[in-house]
């Protein structure tokens, strides 16, 4: 019953920690009683410490897949409480959704026609069209949201949305207007407006495309901005101002 | 320069001759000529001119002229010196460890990087402790990690990515390590394959290294190098804790499980290539 209680699993467990160090220690010392003493430590700690040892998991035993999960939820590897600009923390941002396990083809890896369907039907459904319909807003807002790579980062250094406005990152992987330079990953955007048209279609094309391309184009490389929550619904509007404007760079 | 000339074991001749790439090294400057003509000039291998130029007066040879300094110093609580650390290839031999790690080490049980393994042998040899400044510090060219890994890793430059894949957990976390690359999450969806399966894409400016291309990925994986833009010598570890950062992950911890087998994967995917490092990036 003793050996049951979380406090003396923690008890073992810290006892693991500090036999790990002692043994860590000795090894350097000695090459050969090396691996003699990691084995023997826990044992010499407690024998409260046995069941815990036995608990340590092998990683040689896992699938790739689940020593993957186990290394980013279970080993340590991420602060998992690490606080994030929308208040939830690190471990939800790593927490995988459907569209995400989907879309995390490896190498020779191909998405099958049930899944493709799963992943568009999930994004159509995501999208929330602004009361009154799809208008354009402000160009020249939606051209510094265009610009911006700023929000959401955590890590190291966090983003202060207190001191600057998320953006939607669109030039890091798009060329946009000429007048800056873009990226390639995604397609060139120059002349957005000026070669589709701003029609009623074509509108709703867009926004949907920014809110969740994955209803378009499954498992895209590019990040769902308004299911995200990164841009609202009024800075979708700016952006697509900048892509449809006749005044805007993008169509000059 | 003294310290870059004793790198200079073989000309570079011999290995622009068809030699496989020497078992005693080769200047990183050479090793990424090599890799330039290998690639019929990869826009990613050239994209900076002024980089190029720059690689034989890199200011990372400062930084690892200093760490072997450090390295031959007897320091810490024991007075020891690191010379009896052994990176994989047995006791104070550097030549080629790091072109072998990250490697299965029998003494701890766990596949180990070169910082990892670094900060083990400080603790063991010379009895620091994880919060001692040698070893707490760990990025920035001032530090004793930098300096220490900038020495050790350039002491493989030219040769052969090749980390062991003879151990069970070798195998199992670079295989862990791919998952992780190909495993989309956070705020953008991102995964390392995001940005790095295609040939020659770009954010904004920069041409981004893809997996696939060996002879490219071999620059994108070896550090130390100095980064232009930071004005500071990196690690493997720096690039990966700045990736997630951009991905919008949260903070990965320095020397994890997680950040080896993601290193374990990458360095897998370079095996073969040359080393070259120091080397010099954006």
């Amino acid at each position: 019953m003793f050996k049951k209680s979380p406090i003396a699993a923690l008890a073992a467990a810290s006892l693991l920690l500090i036999a790990g160090g002692c043994s860590a220690t000795n090894a350097g010392k000695s090459e050969a009683a090396k691996p003699a003493a990691v084995a023997a430590a826990p044992v010499v700690a407690a024998p409260v410490a046995a069941p815990a040892a036995a608990a340590k998991v092998d990683y040689t035993k896992m699938s790739a897949k689940d020593l993957a999960e186990y290394l980013i939820f279970e080993a340590e590897g991420y602060d998992l409480k690490q606080a994030t600009q929308e208040g939830t923390n690190g471990r939800a941002r790593l927490v995988q959704d459907e569209i995400q396990k989907a879309c995390s083809l490896m190498k020779g890896q191909e998405l099958d026609d049930k899944s493709r369907e799963k992943v568009m039907a999930l994004a159509t459904a995501s999208i929330k069209y602004p009361e009154g319909g799809i208008k354009l807003g402000d160009w020249k807002k939606g051209r510094e949201l265009a610009w911006s790579g700023y929000g959401y980062r955590t890590a190291h250094n966090p983003d202060d949305h207190e001191k600057g406005t998320p953006g939607g990152n669109c030039y890091n992987c798009h060329q946009i207007a000429t007048d800056r330079t873009g990226g390639d990953i995604g397609p060139s955007l120059t002349g957005y407006g000026k070669n589709r048209g701003a029609g009623e279609d074509m509108l709703k094309y867009t926004y949907d495309v920014i809110y969740n391309p994955h209803a378009y184009f499954a498992c895209t490389n590019m990040p769902r901005m308004g299911a995200s929550g990164v841009l609202s619904q009024k800075q979708i509007a700016d952006v697509m101002a900048y892509l449809f404007d006749p005044e805007s760079p993008v169509n000059k | 320069m003294s310290f870059r000339k004793s790198l200079l074991a073989l000309p570079a001749a011999l290995a622009v001759a068809g030699v496989a790439y020497a078992s005693s090294g080769m200047l990183p400057e050479d090793a990424l000529d090599l890799q330039i003509k290998k690639t019929n000039s990869s826009s990613y291998l050239i994209q900076s001119p002024q980089n190029l130029m720059m690689m034989p007066d890199n200011p990372a040879w400062l930084v690892a002229e200093a760490g072997e300094v450090l390295f031959k110093q007897a320091r810490g609580p024991k007075n020891a010196s690191l010379e009896q650390c052994d990176f994989g290839k047995g006791p104070g031999v550097l030549e080629g460890a790091h072109a072998e790690l990250p490697r299965y080490f029998a003494d701890t049980g766990k596949v180990m990087d070169l910082d990892t393994r670094l900060v083990y042998c400080m603790k063991t040899l010379q009895g620091f402790t994880n919060d001692d400044p040698a070893i707490k510090q760990k990025h920035g060219s001032k530090s004793d990690m930098m300096k220490l890994q900038t020495y050790i890793g350039s002491k493989s430059s030219g040769m052969p990515w090749n980390p062991p894949m003879n151990h069970p957990l070798e195998k199992a976390m670079r295989d862990a390590g791919e998952v992780m690359f190909y495993r989309r999450s956070a705020t953008m969806d991102f995964s390392c394959a995001t940005c790095h399966t295609q040939t020659g894409k770009r954010i904004r400016a920069s041409v981004l290294p893809s997996v696939y291309d060996p002879a490219d990925w071999t620059k994108a994986i070896s550090w130390p190098s100095h980064r232009t833009s930071h004005e500071e010598v990196r690690s493997s570890q720096h690039r990966v804790l700045e990736c997630l950062w951009q991905m919008r992950y949260p903070n990965i911890k320095n020397g994890s499980d997680a950040s080896i087998a993601m290193i374990s994967f990458w360095t897998d995917a370079g095996r073969g290539e040359p080393v070259i490092v120091p080397d010099l990036k954006r």
